[in-house]
């Protein structure tokens, strides 16, 4: 069918996972944005206890250049750096899932976390559904750090493929979810919600 | 197509008026027609929108066609423009019926459409078809249900024009004939039978759709709650384990079950909090898994909180929107700040929301308090019934613990989510939860631990196992109370505030809260007139709240409100006690005392019971003071230390507690009513049950904290664990164990802050001048201390800051303590438990600390400055080392320290040069291994000491000697000992070096040793100081002439001296030390003119001295090149006078030999050109031919050219000098056969003396002149003397002569011999 979807990658703090999958799918050419869920932007620090934390909102750029002045190397090392480098290469901040409503209707959107889909839907369930424009939310439970990020966002990507080839993807996803979890050895969960 | 074509017929009043098909895509036709045909439908269906006008009812039978379009698209916009219509044509018809009760004629009919439509969709639904549309059905279906449905949420307010479904079938006027509200509910179940059917036809429908109709249900049961019984049946009846026939997705279908049953879950509407249970099986047959349990459980909690506030506020405000919005958006991230008690009244409603408020699933601790706040419909039995009428007026505390308890009693299923939750509650809330749960503690712990029966047990076995069941969780959190003590006591005593008390304090409990948390942190409560207002406020914020009043009756004692204002007025009993002093109480205190009875009993005998127990140590046992009096004994003392406070309040709640026991069976709150039905005695403890106690309590909290560790939120246990050690005494297996958990987690366990807490109470006791508190307190800080700081070492590495940290945080170090340190540093006793490698660290590691102390802690400076001193004598050179660096580098500079640093170093170095009176005060500072030598050295000194007068006064060669007589007094090590810190001191401070200078002439050997030792590199680094040690050389003391020329030794060592020091030394030759030693090191520098002079000096000195300085001579330096080269070295020293230089031959020859020593600087070429500008001197120099003979011994290939100075000697009548004389004889023979010509070249009677000297010649010289060539040449007179001429003559003469002369050789060389 000739209409592109349009996709959403969702995870927490719109950084590493969904930012992966964001800049893979756009790389294929999928119409596509991405979001956070939580109430910061929350970026590994010195040590556990001392996370960066920012705002939605806050470029990607100026999150590099301030870890890159506070410690170039602990950033370079552990990865956050290159991810941001890699993320301002894609959008200029990311964005809360919950504020941005403004951004229309996906078609499907994927989760990287089950709290993160269960957030999606609430908030979708919460929002005013006058658009009756069905929506595929689908969770694809990754781990939150590089090398399964990259992995992750593969997935994704082959997921969103199958879905964008399929004619109507509300009749083809349970095939396409059963298929993908033989292939891939993973869970996943995918609701239909509305706009 | 026609409607009728299998869609059902819409039914009764339903039915469409008219049916109008105009069909708009009848037959199937090619690709791009169908395209362009869907394109010109789905433009048109955009066009329909949402307003409902006359004309619309032209393109209805498109609407309706359009759904039985080919093109998915279509089809789907069709339904969505629908349900759209739908809400605005029934939203028009409540208008027009609410304005005229009349609807227009186009509208009815618009509506009939409408009707059709809907029957339309469902046809679409039971139809095979695409999922993608039946879905949309599907959703279509539920907004219908919902508008068909009366919304009991909307609770009244009238819709207005606008957009959206705002249509509420409850708003119609009833009666009128199109739209009758009981009618369309009807139809409402009707359509939801459609839907309800659909999940029983699982088996054939497909997961999507399968699960757009389960999230239908729950959207309308969840907004429609009267549906919510017929849903949850049709859901619970629906078996998520089934069989999918179409290839369903099981694990998302269950999930979606799940999330529509945590939905209900969230709603509070009392249908759905009937169900809880079943809902929660229902669950638990879903996802059996704890981890999905718990995670339900938070989700459930924090969502239905966020709704239950939008319908609070929405039912306060009449604005759901609003509300609404705000839930989800800003108010959430507002982090509360501290309001100003005073204002604690006013804030109230918006605290209530911000604390109600917060919905953030990504923020832990807020998460927490949601679940705090939402333990009114648990569902978990008997607890939740009873507490969610009244949930709203709970404080956060009793919620929890509320919560807490529903959680334990589903045993082992809910320990999980209790950890997660106790995991997330923040420190302040669990100390009330704490506090709270301490009420029920008592009995519970009695029963469990000292196996009293108080006869009540039994009645409620399963709430009072609950409750311990909840203190063992919960004690490792309490800190509120005590938390404020050590930063209270910090900045009191100290004056560090290093403790962390959590802050936010109030941001995120409500007023009653605020008011039950221990009144001591509270500033209010040190101002009487303050607490009393405090008290009004609340009271006036309890009116507020629950419209009880502050003195409640007891018969008012049932309800939980009422347990609130109780909690309240407990902690304002040591508030209100101190409103009695202040002023006249509106009540005589005998009723103020009474009503503290009725009031407080609930939680008073409970207090009494754990206080007692944990207390009880500290606790005079004297119960008989009254009441009154108890109160005031907190607020009296001076320093409000946690203990003292916590003791009065007990005090008093105890005799409380004594005088109304009888009446407290009457008063039983609902949920606290287990615990009143008897009134537990006091028990007294034996001494071992105490110790049981304690060591139970602490290994119960220190287990629970290891877990708690891993979020981060341990901080609450800190408190508690520090007044249990200060109860124990710090003795026993209690501290022990304690000690190691603080050892094996000392970085990420935080043993510091405990230990930190530990000690600090522990020093709050000491200092509270309580007597019979402090001196145990005492005892049990430096036990403690020196325990933690024992095991530190033991167990962690040198390496670890953790030893130094503790000591410079500790409040207060005892002199034990301070001795352990100085053992450290002393390496004394710590051998044992390291390796011999790593003694060095454990030094340093002390002397860190030291370092530390001083810095940090002024009180002992001046220990610590003393033992780093002493270490800086120690006598293994590696302790002492690091001490002086530590000494010389870091505390030196120091201010405070400088002096005293410097007299000590002065006065070692006093010591140990003037040994008379060292004797004393070094042994006092030597280590035990060092006293024997000490001993035996002794021997030594009383005879040394004889000769030392003479010794000192002697210049320094023989200084040196008598020295060598001193070596016994005091050894080289020795003398480092004491000496080095006093050397490094002089590189900071130069002008130090005068002592040395001036002491240096009176020290013993071994001291000048060490000084010899020091001054190269203190020279060497004195750059920026120059002047200073000018200024020592141009006058140095005397006897110092030893070190002024090591010292310019070292300065010269590496670069050419400077002027001003030639010049300071020049002046110092000519004045005060006419030793050219002195010179030495400046001679480089010295030009020829300079040098020639003092010559003769240089090669007085000793050899080895005249070597050094011919060296420098022959140097130079870079500018001047040498001052002589080495030709002009050995003219010089030829050119020396024995007599008139007044230097001895000796050495004039010695100093000779020197320089032929330097085969390469003296090499053949300079001997060469020195001898023959020698040899042309008159007179000749006196060792003139001991060169020759020298040079030629050296250089045999000289030969030649000194057989041109003999010959140039014989010229010179060398016979005439006498001494020279028989030096050319001596060389002459020595270089025979080549001197052989040069002696024929001397006058006969010479030559004959050098033949009658040197016999040895006589022959080979007669053969060389024998030769033919020779013979011609040589004067008669040398051949007859030669014995060569006697034949020839005989011949011509007599033969008679001639024998006789020949026999005459023989005794002519005699003869010669005699002349």
């Amino acid at each position: 069918m000739g209409a592109k979807l349009r996709y959403a990658m969702v995870c927490s703090s719109n950084q590493n996972r969904s930012m992966e999958a964001h800049a893979l799918l756009k790389r294929h050419g999928f119409d596509v944005s991405s979001y956070g869920t939580g109430a910061h932007v929350k970026l590994p620090g010195p040590s556990l206890r001392e996370p960066n934390v920012y705002d939605f909102g806050t470029p990607y750029k100026f999150m590099h250049d301030e870890l890159r002045r506070k410690d170039p190397d602990l950033y370079k090392r552990n990865g956050i750096l290159p991810m941001l480098k890699r993320n301002l290469g894609v959008k200029n901040a990311p964005q809360r899932w919950q504020d941005n409503a403004a951004d229309g209707c996906f078609d499907v959107v994927v989760t990287f976390e089950e709290k993160v889909f269960n957030i999606v839907i609430e908030d979708l369930s919460n929002r005013k559904q006058v658009l009756i424009r069905s929506v595929l939310i689908i969770n694809l439970e990754v781990k939150d750090n590089h090398e399964e990020a990259a992995t992750g966002g593969k997935l994704a990507l082959e997921l969103c493929q199958e879905i964008e080839s399929a004619d109507c993807w509300e009749d083809a996803i349970d095939d396409i979810v059963a298929a993908f979890e033989r292939q891939h050895k993973r869970k996943l969960l995918y609701t239909i919600s509305f706009y | 197509m026609e409607p009728e074509d299998g869609l059902p017929e819409a039914e009764d009043g339903f039915r469409a008026p008219a049916q109008v098909a105009v069909p708009m895509s009848a037959p199937p036709e090619s690709a791009v027609g169908v395209s362009r045909d869907s394109l010109r439908a789905l433009e048109l269906l955009k066009d329909l929108g949402s307003e409902v006008s006359e004309e619309l009812l032209v393109l209805m039978p498109n609407l309706l066609s359009a759904l039985r379009h080919q093109d998915p698209f279509v089809v789907k916009q069709s339904i969505a423009t629908g349900t759209t219509l739908f809400g605005a044509v029934l939203e028009e018809i409540a208008l027009q019926l609410h304005g005229s009760s009349k609807i227009e004629h186009w509208l009815e009919e618009m509506w009939s459409w409408m009707v059709q439509f809907k029957g339309a969709v469902c046809g679409v639904l039971m139809e095979p078809g695409s999922i993608g549309i039946k879905v949309l059905a599907v959703k279509f279906i539920e907004t219908c249900i919902l508008y068909f449905s009366p919304d009991e949420k909307d609770g009244g307010v009238l819709f207005t024009e606008g957009k959206g479904r705002r249509f509420n079938v409850s708003h119609l006027i009833r009666g009128n004939s199109i739209l009758n509200p009981a009618m369309l509910e009807i139809e409402a179940d009707r359509t939801l039978d459609l839907l309800l059917d659909l999940l029983h036809l699982a088996n054939n429908l497909r997961g999507s759709l399968l699960i757009a109709v389960i999230n239908s249900l729950a959207g309308i049961a969840k907004n429609r709650p009267l549906r919510y019984k017929v849903i949850l049946s049709a859901l619970l009846a629906f078996d998520p384990n089934f069989e999918i026939q179409n290839g369903g997705h099981t694990s998302s279908i269950r999930y979606c079950l799940r999330t529509a049953f945590v939905g209900f879950l969230r709603c509070n509407h009392p249908s759905f909090t009937e169900s809880r249970e079943k809902i929660i099986r229902a669950l638990r047959a879903i996802s059996p898994g704890e981890s999905i349990d718990q995670v339900l459980r938070q989700v459930e909690r924090m969502s239905r909180t966020m709704d239950r506030v939008s319908h609070d506020v929405r039912v306060s405000k009449g604005d759901p929107l609003s509300i609404q919005e705000s839930v989800s958006g800003d108010l959430t991230r507002n982090k509360t700040i501290l309001p100003p008690s005073d204002v604690l009244a006013e804030e109230l409603p918006a605290k209530r929301i911000r604390f109600d408020m917060p919905f953030d699933t990504a923020h832990s601790t807020q998460m927490a308090y949601d679940l705090a706040d939402d333990n009114d419909d648990d569902g978990n039995g008997n607890y939740s019934s009873s507490i969610s009428l009244v949930g709203n007026d709970l404080s956060p505390a009793e919620k929890m613990i509320a919560m807490i308890g529903a959680l334990l009693a589903e045993g082992e299923r809910g320990a999980e989510s209790l950890e997660l939750l106790i995991s997330n509650i923040h420190a302040d809330l669990m100390a009330d939860i704490v506090i709270e749960t301490m009420k029920h503690l008592p009995k519970n712990l009695v029963v469990a631990s000292v196996r009293h029966n108080n006869g009540s047990s039994n009645e409620e076995t399963s709430l009072p196992s609950i409750s311990s069941q909840v203190l063992s969780t919960t004690t490792t959190d309490l800190s509120a109370p005590t938390s404020s003590l050590p930063s209270e006591l910090a900045t009191s005593s100290v004056g560090v505030n290093g403790f962390s008390v959590t802050p936010d304090v109030s941001s995120f409990s409500n007023l009653s809260s605020e008011s039950k948390r221990d009144p001591r942190r509270d500033p209010r409560r040190l101002d009487p007139r303050r607490s009393v207002a405090f008290g009004n406020s609340h009271s006036a914020s309890l009116n507020l709240e629950n419209s009880h009043d502050m003195q409640p009756m007891p018969s008012q004692l049932s309800s939980k409100p009422v347990a609130i204002s109780e909690a309240i007025k407990i902690e304002h009993s040591s508030s209100l006690g101190s409103k009695l002093d202040v002023e006249p109480s509106d009540e005589p205190v005998g009723q103020m005392i009474e009503k503290l009875q009725t009031t407080e009993t609930l939680e008073v005998q409970d207090n009494v019971m754990i206080m007692d127990q944990s207390l009880d140590v500290h606790t005079p046992p004297n119960l008989e003071i009254s009441p009154v009096e108890s109160i005031e004994e907190p607020l009296a003392a001076s320093t409000p230390s946690d203990v003292t406070a916590n003791e009065g309040v007990v005090h008093n709640l105890s005799e409380c507690d004594e005088f109304s026991s009888p009446d407290v069976k009457s008063l039983t709150p609902e949920d606290n009513s287990h615990d009143l039905i008897t009134h537990p005695p006091l028990v007294e403890l034996m001494d071992e049950q105490k110790s049981e106690l304690h060591r139970l309590a602490v290994t119960r909290i220190v287990e629970d904290y290891k877990h708690l560790q891993v979020t981060g939120y341990g901080q609450a246990c800190l408190p508690l664990l520090a007044r249990l050690v200060a109860q124990t005494g710090a003795d026993g297996d209690v501290v022990k164990f304690l000690q190691q958990h603080i050892i094996l987690g000392y970085h990420h366990h935080k043993g510091h802050e405990l230990a930190m807490h530990v000690l600090y109470h522990l020093h709050a006791i000491m200092i509270s001048e309580l007597d019979d508190c402090s001196s145990l307190a005492a005892s049990s800080y430096e036990k403690f201390l020196l325990g933690v700081v024992r095991t530190l070492l033991d167990s962690l590495p040198a390496t670890d800051k953790s030893f130094s940290k503790l000591l410079s945080e500790a409040p207060f170090l005892p002199d034990s303590s301070l001795k352990l340190l100085e053992d450290l540093c002393h390496s004394n006793g710590y051998e044992h438990n390291l390796g011999e490698n790593r003694e060095g660290d454990r030094v340093t590691q002390g002397l860190v600390a030291v370092w530390s102390l001083i810095l940090g802690r002024p009180p002992y400076r001046q220990t610590c400055l003393d033992i780093v001193l002493k270490c800086a004598l120690h006598s293994q050179e590696e302790v002492r080392a690091k001490a002086i660096r530590l000494v010389a580098n870091k505390l030196y500079p120091l201010n405070f320290a400088s002096d005293i640093i410097e007299q000590f170093a002065v006065r070692m170095l006093l010591s140990v040069v003037d040994q008379q009176s060292s004797e004393a005060d070094t042994s006092l500072v030597y280590s035990n291994e060092q006293q024997t030598e000490m001993a035996s050295q002794d021997a030594f000194v009383g005879g040394s000491q004889i000769l030392e007068p003479a010794a000192s006064e002697s210049d320094a060669d023989k200084d040196n000697q008598a020295s060598v007589l001193k070596v016994p007094t005091i050894s080289l090590s020795e003398a480092q000992r004491q000496t080095s810190l006093f050397f490094a001191l002089c590189s900071k401070k130069p002008s130090l070096l005068q002592l040395v200078f001036d002491i240096y002439g009176r020290a013993p050997k071994a001291v000048k040793q060490s000084v010899h030792q020091h001054i190269p590199n203190l020279v060497k680094n004195l750059n920026s100081s120059y002047c200073e040690l000018l200024h020592l050389i141009s006058d140095p003391p005397e006897g110092s002439k030893g070190l002024v020329v090591l010292v310019l030794e070292t300065l010269t060592e590496e670069s050419t001296p400077s002027s001003d020091l030639i010049v300071v030394v020049k002046h110092l030759y000519e004045t005060k030390l006419k030793d050219a030693a002195i010179l030495i090191p400046m001679l480089s520098s010295f030009s020829k003119d300079e040098v020639m002079p003092i010559f003769p000096r240089l090669v007085d000195l000793p050899l080895e001295k005249f070597q050094a300085a011919l060296a420098r001579i022959l140097q130079g330096s870079a500018h001047t090149g040498p001052a002589l080269t080495p030709a002009e070295v050995l003219i010089a020293i030829h050119d020396i006078d024995p007599l008139k230089d007044g230097v001895a031959l000796k050495k004039i020859t010695d100093a000779c030999t020197a320089c032929f020593e330097q085969r390469i600087v003296f090499t053949q070429h300079v001997l060469a050109k020195s001898l023959s500008h020698l040899v042309e001197q008159v007179p000749l120099p006196l060792l003139f031919m001991r060169t020759v003979i020298q040079a030629i011994d050296a250089f045999p290939s000289l030969v030649d050219f000194v057989m041109g100075i003999l010959s140039k000697l014989v010229t010179k009548q060398i016979w005439k000098m006498p001494k020279l004389w028989v030096g050319f004889l001596k060389c002459a023979s020595q270089t025979q056969p080549h001197s052989f010509h040069v002696l024929l070249q001397l006058p006969p009677p010479y030559l004959e003396n050098a033949l009658s000297r040197h016999s040895n010649l006589r022959i080979p010289l007669a053969s060389y002149a024998n030769q033919s060539s020779m013979r011609t040449s040589l004067p008669r007179q040398t051949l007859k003397l030669l014995g060569l001429l006697d034949e020839e003559q005989q011949t011509p003469k007599s033969s008679g002569p001639t024998t006789l002369q020949t026999s005459d050789t023989g005794s002519s060389i005699h003869g010669a011999a005699l002349t």
